[in-house]
């Protein structure tokens, strides 16, 4: 684990294991531990071994941040089959807490060798009101909108058994399901369980996608991990043009008691990964977050011009 | 006002259609008079026919007033085709129609017969105007001495051609029965039709939807033998009464599975706007396969696990049948550049093969949004004359500002869609679009709705996406 970066980094991620008092007796006292609760997941099957070939966590592709989230699991990253919950900051954050939700589910789906469909269901009335999403723009992002069935919901009862029925069929890559407001009707930790215990059993992902709820004061979920994402500002291209989408995030909660971790995300859709940016006040020369953007515009002069 | 019909009681009085309202009124002054209402006769027509056809798949409706059925190879569940026109009336008057009915060879024979209150057999009584010819020709054969369609039948028909056309010939063959009418049913008959007849009415669904199972798993052993699986089924519940309900189910693929049928089911019981009500009970149960398509028996893979393709079909009908087929969808892209027609959003049921998308060339950040609004949100932008960028602008009373924009990109309108859209004036708005943003982070996706000065005077700005 490497935790040596991570007080240059700003916050990280505290795993119970890193924080010992006094190292020898408390190593050992972790080791045994980490054992039992490892004997506790296997029997309460979080950790549904489904696919044998693929590998059961998926991460951001940002070393620092997978690495914390490693928790008490023996991988790094999140768990393909649970269920995940992402916050939007703010009514105006929704666009980058959706875009997140379908990189997420993209970069999971990329792990297993067949593309599987992702489900994204959401309800009419909000997809009106706030804007439905463009499937141009989901291409330029890097995600293959022939392989997204979209589900307009009625309701948010209708969203959620939806996603009830897409996290049970194995045949789905991931399940987004989009609610907002501060408190959907039917959402609850009832709902919840169900949809994570389906996401065990059938190992198919599921994020909720929550926009408008009250961030400091959230409804409880059963979800594995509860994330909050907003806009950040990207790295400005040749005449100060805005750049490639940037996500703040930051963990809320987690199964395993992390908390703290946040980082600033660049996506690129070219090597379909997260890349961390420098949050200095200068803006950060950091060598993967702009990649090869001049090269590529001296290049190309023409195709953006208007 | 002329009347148009009239019921037993008035024809007793010697009231009938034809005569003036005003002439009827004088005579029967305590006179009940409705508004003529030819659709509310339709429909009402149209749903009589759909429950006859409890008796044979074969029913036609004959508007104005009347009904014809396809009795051929239909009557063994009655002592004798009389035995089934009297369960038909009875039936009928059960729930306040009277009716007239005969029984012929050809559908026109039924027809004249049964307007004019005679038997099969009596055709050569039949009055001339029977042949519905105009006036004209039936007051010409008249005056020729044929009252009736027994003197037309002796005559030659050459001659009769001659003098009155081949219409009337061809006519006069019909009711005699040499020569048949194909009928219109109301629907096309089923591929494969299951049905199951109760002695005793079923008045539980429960046990309407285990038979159903079992129509189902009839048919689709029949399937199995053509190598096909279903895509369209239609169920009819005949409840005895005379009510009748229709239930359709589609599928995203071909299919025989009895589980998902039964899935589907379920779902679209839920999903109906009034629940199924057996009341007195079904007496028939009827389920066909509309649409099949062919399905070839599936090998299951050597190392064993389940056929996936198969499921996300499963998983899209069923959402399908629940929300309506519209509800759940896949996107295809279209051939514009006007930014909300570059997609189509197909119903993901019978959505056509993946077409590949068009994706620039890597290394940019993407230059359409990943929200679109329809239609755009106006904004008020603080901009600079004639054709600058946006500095400021003030959208849901919320003011943001500009921090880094690239634009604009100009998108024409389809001027060549428009009539007389080669003049000036007449080809539509210019877009300017600006990819924006803010001091927070968020990135919008503006333009300015016509060119400045040469379009229109004062332009306006809208808010046509959001990027992440």
């Amino acid at each position: 684990m490497n935790n040596s970066d991570s007080d240059s980094g700003g916050a990280f991620g505290l795993s119970p294991a890193n924080s010992p008092a006094e190292p020898k007796t408390a190593g050992q006292k972790a080791a045994a531990l980490k054992a039992r609760l490892g004997k506790i997941l296997a029997a309460s099957g979080v950790k549904a071994a489904e696919d044998a070939d693929s590998p059961s966590h998926f991460g951001f592709g940002v070393n620092r941040v997978d690495a914390a989230l490693r928790g008490n699991a023996d991988q790094p990253g999140l768990p393909r089959a649970a269920l995940h919950e992402l916050h939007a900051a703010d009514k105006s954050d929704r666009s980058s807490a959706a875009a997140l939700a379908l990189l997420l589910a993209q970069r999971c789906r990329a792990l297993g060798s067949d593309r599987k469909p992702i489900l994204w269901i959401s309800e009419s009335g909000q997809a009106r009101r706030q804007g439905r999403l463009y499937p141009p723009g989901l291409a330029e992002l890097g995600i293959d909108p022939s392989g997204i069935i979209h589900v307009d919901a009625p309701d948010s009862i209708a969203v959620l058994r939806a996603a009830a029925d897409g996290i049970r069929s194995p045949a789905m890559g991931a399940v987004i399901a989009e609610l907002s407001g501060r408190k959907p009707r039917g959402l609850d930790l009832t709902a919840t369980r169900r949809l994570s215990l389906s996401a065990q059993k059938s190992g198919v992902l599921g994020l909720l996608l929550r926009c408008g709820g009250d961030a400091d004061n959230p409804l409880p979920t059963a979800a594995f991990s509860r994330w909050q994402v907003a806009a950040a500002p990207s790295v400005p291209l040749a005449a100060n043009a805005p750049g490639h989408s940037v996500f703040d995030i930051s963990l809320l909660r987690h199964r395993s008691g992390l908390y703290g971790l946040s980082a600033r995300l660049e996506w690129n859709r070219d090597d379909q990964v997260f890349r961390e940016q420098q949050q200095s006040h200068e803006r950060a020369p950091y060598p993967g977050a702009v990649p090869a953007l001049s090269a590529g515009r001296a290049d190309h002069p023409g195709t953006r011009a208007a | 006002m002329v009347i148009m019909a009239a019921d037993r009681q008035a024809v007793a009085l010697g009231l009938g259609p034809g005569m003036k309202l005003a002439d009827a009124r004088a005579r029967v002054p305590e006179l009940l008079a409705f508004d003529h209402d030819p659709l509310a006769d339709a429909s009402l027509l149209a749903r009589l026919a759909e429950a006859c056809e409890r008796y044979t798949p074969m029913v036609a409706a004959e508007p104005p007033d009347a009904l014809i059925l396809d009795i051929s190879g239909a009557a063994h569940f009655y002592e004798s085709e009389t035995a089934l026109a009297q369960d038909a009336e009875d039936r009928l008057d059960a729930v306040g129609h009277a009716i007239c009915w005969a029984l012929a060879g050809t559908p026109d024979a039924a027809l004249a017969l049964a307007r004019h209150g005679l038997k099969e057999g009596a055709e050569a009584q039949l009055p001339v105007s029977a042949l519905a010819m105009d006036a004209k020709t039936h007051q010409a054969l008249e005056r020729a001495g044929l009252y009736r369609i027994g003197d037309l039948a002796e005559r030659p028909r050459a001659n009769l051609a001659a003098r009155f056309g081949m219409e009337l010939t061809l006519r006069l063959d019909r009711i005699l029965g040499s020569e048949d009418r194909p009928i219109d049913p109301l629907r096309r008959v089923g591929n494969i039709v299951t049905e199951r007849r109760f002695a005793e009415p079923l008045t539980h669904i429960d046990a309407a939807l285990t038979c159903l199972s079992e129509l189902f798993a009839e048919a689709a052993e029949r399937l199995n033998q053509r190598g096909q699986g279903a895509r369209m089924i239609r169920i009819l519940l005949f409840r005895c009464d005379g009510d009748v309900a229709r239930l359709g189910i589609e599928t995203g693929a071909p299919t025989r599975d009895a589980a998902l049928f039964k899935r589907l089911l379920r779902e679209r019981i839920e999903a109906l706007n009034d629940a199924l009500n057996p009341g007195f009970g079904y007496d028939l149960i009827r389920l066909s396969i509309v649409a099949a398509d062919p399905l070839a028996p599936q090998q299951l893979r050597l190392e064993g696990g389940e056929d996936r393709q198969g499921d996300a079909i499963a998983l899209v009908s069923q959402l399908s049948t629940r929300l309506g087929r519209e509800r759940v969808q896949t996107f295809a892209p279209a051939d514009s550049h006007i930014p909300e027609q570059g997609l189509l959003a197909l119903p993901a049921l019978n959505a056509p093969a993946p077409v590949p998308w068009r994706v620039k060339p890597s290394g940019d950040p993407p230059t359409r949004p990943l929200h679109m609004f329809d239609p755009p949100q106006r904004v008020q932008v603080i901009a600079e004359v004639p054709d600058g960028p946006p500095h400021r602008f003030t959208w849901r009373r919320k003011s943001h500002q500009v921090i880094r924009y690239e634009g604009p990109e100009r998108i024409a309108s389809e001027w060549w869609q428009r009539p007389d859209g080669q003049q000036p004036g007449n080809g539509g708005l210019t877009r300017d679009y600006y990819r924006v943003e803010d001091a927070r982070g968020r990135r919008y996706w503006l333009f300015r709705h016509g060119l400045y000065g040469e379009e229109k005077a004062n332009p306006d700005w809208y808010v046509h996406g959001l990027f992440a």
